[in-house]
């Protein structure tokens, strides 16, 4: 009785609800959208990528695409000038004054105009020069958060900003006026072209750190702030500056100031730990148009699954580090166009000049002697061609092959000569050097696999003419750098981060902080010194062959290879071109071109 | 009880303190944290050597940075990486994420265990354990990346290409799928050579005729249960679990499943078509479950008479299996959506990552894409896990079988179902709970390959990128939370044994 009564009334309430929804008809449940994805190695997690904090290529790539800047690298690499976003001159040269201007109709993504105000604050970040002096933000850091701490100084100033890269020697706060600034320099810098862009929005700074809601407002505060080094205001400022644009995931509602963007692209999406999303910003005045609307950035650590991902459509574009691994699994792929290419660092063998294990390479036949065993050709036919077929040894301490300079450095410089190996050259050195059976220790890294294989071959050749050759490989090689009496020779990668001149400098002169190899050369110092203030291209081009020439002859040591990089993209995009100098695959984004097949 | 629970905590502590001690230095003099800065030219680089040093405390020799490191632990703090991230930040949302990847995996391998190791000692040395010993063994002895490299090259993109074009399942495939089904059928249900074929041609027929049918609805573009579907799974779990529960000769608890069966399907369209568009957020959902569940029990406590708690439980575990059927149906009526909108372009199955990036849509879109997502490394770690469980309940179940109180209720006369589930299933458990906390401990660290294989940002990722970098304070927090996670499961496992057993006792 009872189980009637409820299947009763579970029939009726079935039935009405039936009734109740028969009206309702299905609808579309998917917003569609197109897109070009690109897989990085590491996550993004900061947009200022001049902090301490936040400098990695991760956040640089991001903010190259969002930025607009005076100048950036092709992959030549050359440096461009990007003349819709702004314009700049020498004024004079003692002392040394610039100008910048940025172009008439450049915005910010929120319609603000970019002015003098960003250029000013760019100045103060980068330079360092309002920073409170002996001040040490360390004290007042919370280590669990490391934003800083309620005890922290009201009246404190500290921007944490490029500080050492050359702006600090603007040490006179810049002239501002409209949409200008021009820059003093206290000491000639010759890589002034390098060191000064717009970063952060002026007005949303100031928005932030001072409480102002009107953009222009906020500008003349910031402005006024800068020009009367008023403490108290630059206090949260440079705070903000700081801190405030480190985000891992899509920031708040009402921190969507911080996405406010004057490049081609604007940050739409961010999904922590997965993928940032990238589209083309409505409010782009530039030359550099995108053609792609949406670019979408998605980290994988793994390079197999990078390339994984590729076949099975999840990303277009991948530049994963070059293994044969990886090698072999794009060699698999359809529809793939795989190009192989050269990163910004390269492997180089130094001799120790002083305080070596075993005095060695104290003789100058005997350092020309170990030089002509090393067979380079044979460490790229084995090790770097699979990765790279195209690749070639390179021949200069100083220039990027590629970049201006290099052809004539390797017809003047004589390290071509040193391509193959010349036992029989090496023992006749050896014996007019009266020394038989010479020791060198050679320190490289022996948790890298291709560093073994290089040093099996180096020593295999070395032998050959008399050398004994001791394994001095360690994991800890990075920490017996430049370590007296630890080694006689070493090989390593140095990484280029720009074709600035000054770059060779720390590592050639005397005493130079990466000169860890004791060299010193008075006629090198001098060139570097007369580098250092050499603004004419032509001339520095010429100076740095002679330093390239002047080292050769030193027997300093050898150039190997660029290490090889690889990028891979589907057939739905076009116009992937890779350059050696970061932003990588990036620089030309916006040539980008989608296919039918997108 | 307590003493005991005390004294198991304070040895914990300090085999924790040791061994974090142990693993700092380890992790400390692992490599040079440096060692990227001093290859590099650029212009600043001694400020950033010098920044580096400062906020990483290098000064300071490792077994006294430790000390540094463990006051911060006291104080909740937990450091921050070379790239002045925050750990606790960091292991907030490496956890999540983790636990994300490994609690479904976790969950299916130890039902999907369970069942197979029962069935296997209820059917010891048949055809069916042989085949089942031989596949666990093969699997448990596979290593997880090279696993999770050919899900990916066969499940993911083998299966979306053949998605792409025309699904159709080839001939020959339907044919080894049907002699398949047919022998498993064949060999799990027992009886003489006669029943046994008879077996075999049902099994292979359903078999063959449900991939034929398949294949000319197009299936695999338009996936979908159907209300015929629906009905087949509601029914079936009305019967089945009867069965099993009460048996069928309890015909209340039949009729009252069957009744929340009916009560499903009666609802089916109306769910479909109407209610399910109103559901936006997740816990609707399990609202709604927890509601489906409550209904049937309320179902079985009016239908239940005299012996109301076995009625409730039948009618329960059927709404639950009638409204998941449901919704699996529902989510499946998107499937055409998901895999043809323009961020899919037709090949669903992903083998990175936690999601689709800017995939807009319904609450059923969002819930296939994370389906499609986590099905890689789902299987993966199931494969692995699986052996396990399916050799411990094993044998674990065949111990028990031949304990004399199994004789003893065998000769009362009972039902062979009721000595199984009441007399043996019940105390062959007893083992396995403490095996089951071992691995819930085990998991969260175990996932470390996985989770680089398939991209997702976890553990793994926090371990190893701290690694990689020689920084210890991302490792640490790690190994914190998985250390803790093993000690204390361990306890629990102890305790749970002592609860579940009284022949034992902690003391």
């Amino acid at each position: 009785m009872r189980i009637s009564r409820f299947a009763a009334v579970t029939a009726t309430i079935a039935a009405s609800a039936l009734v109740l929804s028969a009206c309702a008809a299905p609808q579309s449940e998917v917003v569609e959208g197109s897109s070009i994805t690109v897989a990085w190695n590491q996550p993004f997690y900061s947009y200022n990528s001049n902090t301490s904090f936040g400098n990695a290529t991760a956040n640089a790539n991001i903010v190259y695409l969002t930025s607009g800047a005076f100048n950036y690298y092709d992959n030549g690499p050359t440096l461009l000038k990007d003349e819709s976003f702004g314009t700049y001159e020498l004024v004079s040269e003692d002392p040394l004054t610039v100008k910048y201007t940025v172009a008439d109709d450049v915005q910010w993504s929120d319609g603000t105009p970019v002015d003098g105000a960003d250029l000013l604050l760019a100045w103060a970040a980068n330079s360092g020069v309002l920073n409170t002096p002996d001040f040490d933000p360390g004290e007042f850091t919370d280590p669990e958060t490391g934003e800083f701490t309620d005890e922290y100084p009201t009246d404190v100033v500290y921007f944490d900003g490029a500080i050492g890269a050359g702006l600090q020697l603007v040490t006179e706060t810049p002239e501002i006026d409209g949409k200008s600034i021009t820059l003093v320099y206290d000491e000639f810098f010759v890589d002034w072209e390098l060191v000064f862009g717009v970063g952060l929005p002026a007005h949303v700074v100031a928005q932030r750190a001072l409480g102002i809601d009107d953009a222009a407002e906020a500008k003349t505060a910031l402005i006024e702030a800068v020009q009367n080094v008023d403490a108290e205001a630059l206090a949260p400022i440079s705070n903000t500056w700081n801190s405030d644009w480190n985000f891992t995931e899509l920031p708040a509602e009402e921190d969507a100031n911080l996405l406010v963007v004057n490049g081609p692209y604007q940050i739409t999406d961010f999904v922590a730990d997965q993928s940032i999303t990238l589209s083309a910003n409505p409010n782009y005045r530039g030359d550099n148009l995108p053609n792609i609307e949406e670019i979408t950035i998605r980290f994988i650590t793994d390079p197999l699954a990078a390339v994984q991902a590729l076949a099975n459509g999840e990303v277009d574009i991948i530049s994963p580090q070059a293994t044969a691994d990886v090698a072999d699994a794009l060699a698999a792929l359809d529809g793939v166009t795989v190009l192989s290419g050269e990163e910004a660092v390269y492997e180089h063998i130094d001799l120790q000049f002083a305080e070596s294990k075993n005095g060695t390479f104290d003789n100058p036949l005997v350092r020309e002697a170990f030089l002509k065993t090393i067979p380079r050709q044979q460490i790229i036919d084995t090790l770097i061609k699979p990765l790279n077929p195209e690749a070639e040894v390179r021949n200069s301490q100083i220039f990027i092959p590629g970049a201006p300079g290099y052809d004539e450095t390797v017809a003047n410089n004589g390290m071509d000569a040193f391509t193959d190996v010349d036992i029989e050259g090496a023992q006749a050195l050896l014996a007019e050097a009266g020394v038989t059976a010479p020791n060198v220790c050679i320190l490289y890294a022996s948790n890298n696999p291709r560093r073994v294989n290089e040093f099996a071959l180096i020593q295999a050749s070395a032998a050959e003419a008399g050398f004994v050759i001791e394994d001095c490989g360690s994991p800890e090689w990075g920490g017996l750098l430049g370590t007296p009496g630890a080694y006689d020779a070493v090989f390593f990668g140095w990484q280029s981060t720009s074709l600035g001149v000054t770059n060779s400098s720390p590592t050639f002169r005397t005493g130079g902080i990466n000169n860890l190899n004791f060299y010193s050369n008075p006629e090198v110092d001098t060139l570097l010194d007369e580098l250092d203030v050499t603004l004419d291209v032509d001339r520095q081009i010429e100076i740095q062959v002679e330093i390239d020439k002047l080292l050769m002859d030193d027997f300093y040591g050898l150039t190997i290879f660029q290490f090889p990089a690889v990028t891979a993209f589907s057939d739905r995009v076009t116009n992937v071109d890779p350059g050696p100098l970061s932003p990588t695959i990036f620089w030309n984004a916006w040539d980008w071109e989608p296919t039918e097949a997108n | 009880m307590a003493a005991f629970v005390i004294r198991r905590l304070v040895a914990s502590v300090f085999v924790l303190l040791a061994a974090t001690f142990l693993m700092y230095n380890l992790v400390a003099l692992s490599g040079d944290p440096l060692e990227d800065l001093r290859a590099s030219n650029a212009p600043n680089k001694e400020q950033l050597i010098e920044s580096r040093i400062k906020l990483l405390r290098l000064d300071v020799i490792p077994p006294l940075r430790y000390f540094l490191w463990l006051g911060g632990v006291f104080q909740g703090d937990l450091g921050l990486t070379v790239q002045q991230r925050s750990v606790n930040a960091l292991l907030e949302q490496a956890l999540g994420s983790t636990l994300q990847l490994v609690t479904i995996a976790t969950v299916v391998a130890i039902i999907l265990g369970l069942t197979v190791g029962i069935t296997t000692a209820l059917r010891q040395y048949s055809g069916y354990d042989y085949t089942v010993t031989f596949i666990s063994f093969l699997f448990f002895s596979l290593p997880i990346f090279w696993v999770a490299v050919l899900l990916k090259q066969f499940v993911a993109i083998g299966f979306n290409d053949f998605l792409e074009d025309d699904p159709q399942l080839p001939v020959w495939l339907i044919a080894l799928l049907t002699i398949a089904a047919g022998l498993l059928w064949a060999s799990i249900i027992p009886g003489a050579l006669r029943r046994k074929i008879i077996t075999f041609a049902v099994a292979a027929g359903a078999t063959a005729s449900m991939l034929v049918i398949m294949n000319l609805i197009d299936w695999f573009s338009y996936p979908g249960l159907s209300i015929v579907g629906v009905a087949i799974i509601g029914i079936g779990a009305a019967v089945g679990l009867t069965a099993l529960i009460t048996g069928l000769k309890n015909r209340r608890a039949l009729y009252a499943a069957l009744v929340v069966a009916g009560l499903g399907l009666a609802l089916y369209f109306p769910f479909q078509f109407g209610i399910s568009y109103s559901i936006t957020e997740w816990w609707m959902l399990v609202a709604l479950a927890i509601a489906s569940v409550g209904v049937s029990l309320a179902i079985g406590w009016f239908m239940g008479g005299v012996d109301k708690g076995p009625v409730m439980r039948v009618a329960a575990f059927t709404g639950f299996f009638t409204a998941g059927a449901i919704a699996l149906d529902r989510f499946m009526m998107v499937w055409d959506d998901y895999a043809s909108s323009g961020r899919i372009r037709g090949r669903p199955i992903a083998t990175i990552g936690s999601s689709t990036p800017n995939l807009e849509g319904s609450l059923w879109v969002q819930g296939v894409d994370i389906y499609t997502h986590l099905l890689l490394p789902t299987l993966a770690l199931i494969l692995i896990s699986f052996a396990t469980y399916t050799r411990y309940s094993r044998a674990s179940l065949l111990e028990v079988m031949n304990q004399d109180y199994i004789r003893t209720a065998r000769a009362k006369g009972l039902a062979e179902r009721t000595v199984v589930v009441r007399h043996a299933f019940r105390n062959a458990l007893i083992p396995i709970a403490t095996i089951v906390a071992f691995d819930i401990g085990g998991i969260v660290g175990g996932a470390v390959i996985t989770e680089r294989v398939f991209g997702w940002t976890g553990m793994g990722a926090l371990f190893q990128n701290g690694l990689d970098q020689v920084d210890p304070n991302p490792v640490m927090a790690f190994f914190l939370v998985v250390g803790g996670l093993a000690i204390l499961f361990n306890l629990i496992a102890d305790l749970v044994y002592a609860a579940l057993d009284p022949r034992i006792r902690v003391n």
